[in-house]
């Protein structure tokens, strides 16, 4: 008996009670739907986190205070001159900028906000890949000639001027009037971060108005595959300069991808799991219920039997069943599944991201799932005495 | 055709062994009808099961065709059953889902026989019991005749050594029982050896040979001198024979 004939024996076995066939699946089914979609919505989420990230650059990195160390915090781990020192020793390095932030108020022509305002140098702009929406963003010679200019996010623009253009008007942060020089035009995130509104003013106009700590270096190096060479660089130069070995910490957007990555794929792969004891309950139910088919079918076993069936030939058709229960449930499943992440991909935007690869392994799946799960009844129908098999009501 | 010595069977029935069947010696020509009679639980249906491959015997030996039965393997046993043995049991054992048709292809599907070549066989063998306009129907459609008649087609499709058939007038009025016997009539007439087990006399008769059990042991075995023809009995009521273009076939046509 070939192969082909015993998927038409177990079609008809099928197709001679549809509605229990489709309720035997429905665990599959479910199962199958539930790892699809997640996999699907992890893996667009995976990849517009990446895009997101991708997007702020690559190759940047941060220098900041340990925290972790039990090292007392002096304020006085950076200064200003760190910058000039770190960019001649460490060519790989092309910009870099201290980063102060605090939060304060500033105030427009038509309101006020609270906001975060960061004292950096001119390099920032091109650390972050600043996109101005009108003006500039401060240059050097503001910075060292600590003039009182500041830049806006253009969210920050519009709630404190209004209708009313900031370019060239005056900004008060706390009792501190500036000159706006510039507009941040916004970023567009796909991920929808909430930001909180920033305005931006020199580091040396910063340290006079607040303190003359620097509390953090962001830099970007020639390129992502140099960014953690260069970064372990700089940090050594701030460990020499101030001898604090141990004191510094670093990250690159390059290692924060990695994690994210990571992370988001053990996620994925968690929750997948959780999905796949859906999966593995269906199998159960599958293989449930075909051992009531080999009970009802005894007398059918029996009659297979005395016209020449092997024991091999009512254990294939058993199993062949089984898994043609389980991919009829993994194909329907796959449906829903691929729908669903579909769905969510819509609303939330996101690429909708059901692989071949993942298609593919599902349908293996359901099929392995089958073999499993079939082996026990189809095994029970083929060890049938056929005189017992024939006896049977 | 068929040469059984000195076969036994003793089945284990809880505690203590029960001899169902003790020191047969039978041979079987081909082109014989043979009857098997005796009272219930004389080791009729035992014998039958042994002969038909389907039991293996505790003591003995069964040669088929010359070839040594009792000792092969299951795997062994069902290719036997599938080339050598076609069976007809008293109640039917037709698959019910399935049409006539696919009932008959079964044995040919364990056989191999191509798609085209099992559809072709298949429709021969329902003509030859006069089910040729019964191609499509499920049993349900069917008379109990009607059904046992698919049954004898299943059974010869494969061209067996021999047709085992146990009871298959069991469950059929005396009509549909003369057609049964018709038909089976007409097969050995064409060279067809068949074995059959009944308890009703008239239709021993109808056989060329009758063979007595009693206690598991064969006491008698005699020629019949004259068999009865089915066909004079069936063809008192005219177009219910083997035409298949009849409806009143079966346990319908007598009161
Ligand atoms: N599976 C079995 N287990 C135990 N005893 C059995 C079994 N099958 C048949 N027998 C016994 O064997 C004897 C012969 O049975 P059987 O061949 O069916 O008789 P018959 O068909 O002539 O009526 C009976 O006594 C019956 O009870
Ligand atoms: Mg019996």
């Amino acid at each position: 008996m070939n192969l082909l004939e015993s998927i038409r024996v177990a079609l008809e076995g099928i197709m001679a009670s549809k509605l229990r066939s489709l309720l035997t699946t429905l665990g599959i089914v479910i199962g199958i739907a539930a790892v699809i979609a997640v996999v699907a919505i992890g893996q667009g989420g995976r990849a517009v986190l990446m895009s997101e990230m991708e997007k702020i650059g690559t190759n940047i990195f941060a220098i900041y205070v340990d925290w972790r160390t039990n090292k007392q915090v002096t304020g006085r781990e950076f200064d200003l001159s760190d910058v000039a020192v770190i960019k001649d020793k460490v060519p790989d390095i092309t910009r870099l900028s201290p980063v102060n932030q605090v939060s304060g108020e500033a105030r427009g022509t038509k309101d006020k906000k609270s906001t975060q305002i960061l004292g950096v140098s001119s390099d920032y702009a091109y650390i972050r890949k600043f996109n101005m929406k009108e003006g500039r963003f401060f240059s050097e010679e503001d910075d060292t000639g600590k003039r009182r200019v500041a830049v806006l996010d253009e969210e920050l623009g519009g709630q404190i001027f209004g209708r009313v253009d900031p370019l060239g008007s005056k900004v008060t942060l706390g009792s501190t009037p500036f000159l706006v020089v510039g507009v941040v035009a916004k970023g567009e995130s796909a991920l929808g971060f909430e930001e909180n509104p920033k305005v931006y003013i020199p580091i040396q106009v910063w340290q006079v108005m607040f303190n003359t700590q620097v509390q953090e270096l962001e830099g970007s190096a020639v390129s992502k595959e140099k960014v953690d060479e260069a970064m372990g660089q700089a940090v050594k130069v701030l460990e020499r300069r101030h001898r604090e070995p141990g004191k510094y910490a670093s990250v690159s957007m390059e290692q924060e991808m990695k994690t994210a990555n990571k992370i988001t794929g053990i996620m994925t792969l968690v929750i997948g799991a959780i999905a796949g004891i859906s999966l593995f309950v269906g199998g159960i139910g599958v293989m449930n219920i075909m051992l009531v088919s080999v009970t009802e079918r005894t007398r059918e076993i029996g009659i297979r039997m005395a016209l020449g069936a092997r024991r091999r030939d009512i254990l294939v058709q058993f199993l062949i069943e089984a898994v043609m229960l389980c991919l009829l449930g993994g194909v329907i499943g796959m449906a829903l599944g691929a729908g669903g992440a579909y769905l969510i991909a819509k609303l939330a935007k996101w690429p909708p991201l059901v692989s071949w690869y993942t298609a593919l392994l599902a349908f293996a799946f359901s099929a392995a799932i089958g073999v499993v799960f079939g082996i026990l009844p189809a095994n029970k129908a083929a060890r049938l005495n056929p005189i017992e098999a024939l006896r049977r009501e | 055709m068929i040469r059984v010595e000195n076969l036994g069977k003793t089945y284990m029935a809880g505690a203590h062994p029960v001899v169902a069947l003790a020191g047969v010696n039978l041979e079987v020509k081909p082109g014989e009808f043979v009857a098997i009679m005796g009272p219930s639980g004389s080791g009729k249906s035992t014998l039958m099961n042994l002969l038909g491959c389907l039991d293996t015997p505790t003591s003995g030996c069964y040669f088929l065709d010359g070839t040594k039965v009792s000792g092969m393997n299951d795997t062994e046993l069902a290719r036997t059953r599938n080339r050598k043995i076609g069976f007809v049991f008293q109640t039917f054992n037709l698959l019910p889902r399935m049409s006539a048709m696919r009932n008959v292809e079964q044995p040919m599907i364990y056989a191999g026989v191509s798609p085209r070549e099992r559809v072709r066989r298949a429709a021969q063998a329902l003509e030859r019991v006069g089910l040729a306009q019964r191609l499509h129907h499920k049993p349900s459609e069917l008379s109990g005749g009607q059904v046992q008649r698919v049954s004898i087609a299943r059974a010869l499709v494969n061209n067996p050594s021999v047709i085992l058939a146990d009871e298959p007038t069991g469950n059929l009025d005396t009509r549909a029982g003369e057609e049964i016997m018709a038909i089976f009539q007409e097969l050995n007439r064409s060279g067809v050896t068949i074995v059959l087990v009944t308890h009703e006399p008239d239709i021993a008769l109808h056989t060329s040979r009758i063979v007595h059990f009693r206690d598991g042991r064969l006491v008698g075995d005699e020629p019949v001198a004259d068999p009865l023809d089915a066909r004079q009995l069936v063809s008192v009521e005219p177009a219910a024979n083997q035409s298949g273009s009849s409806d009143q076939g079966g346990e319908a046509g007598l009161p």
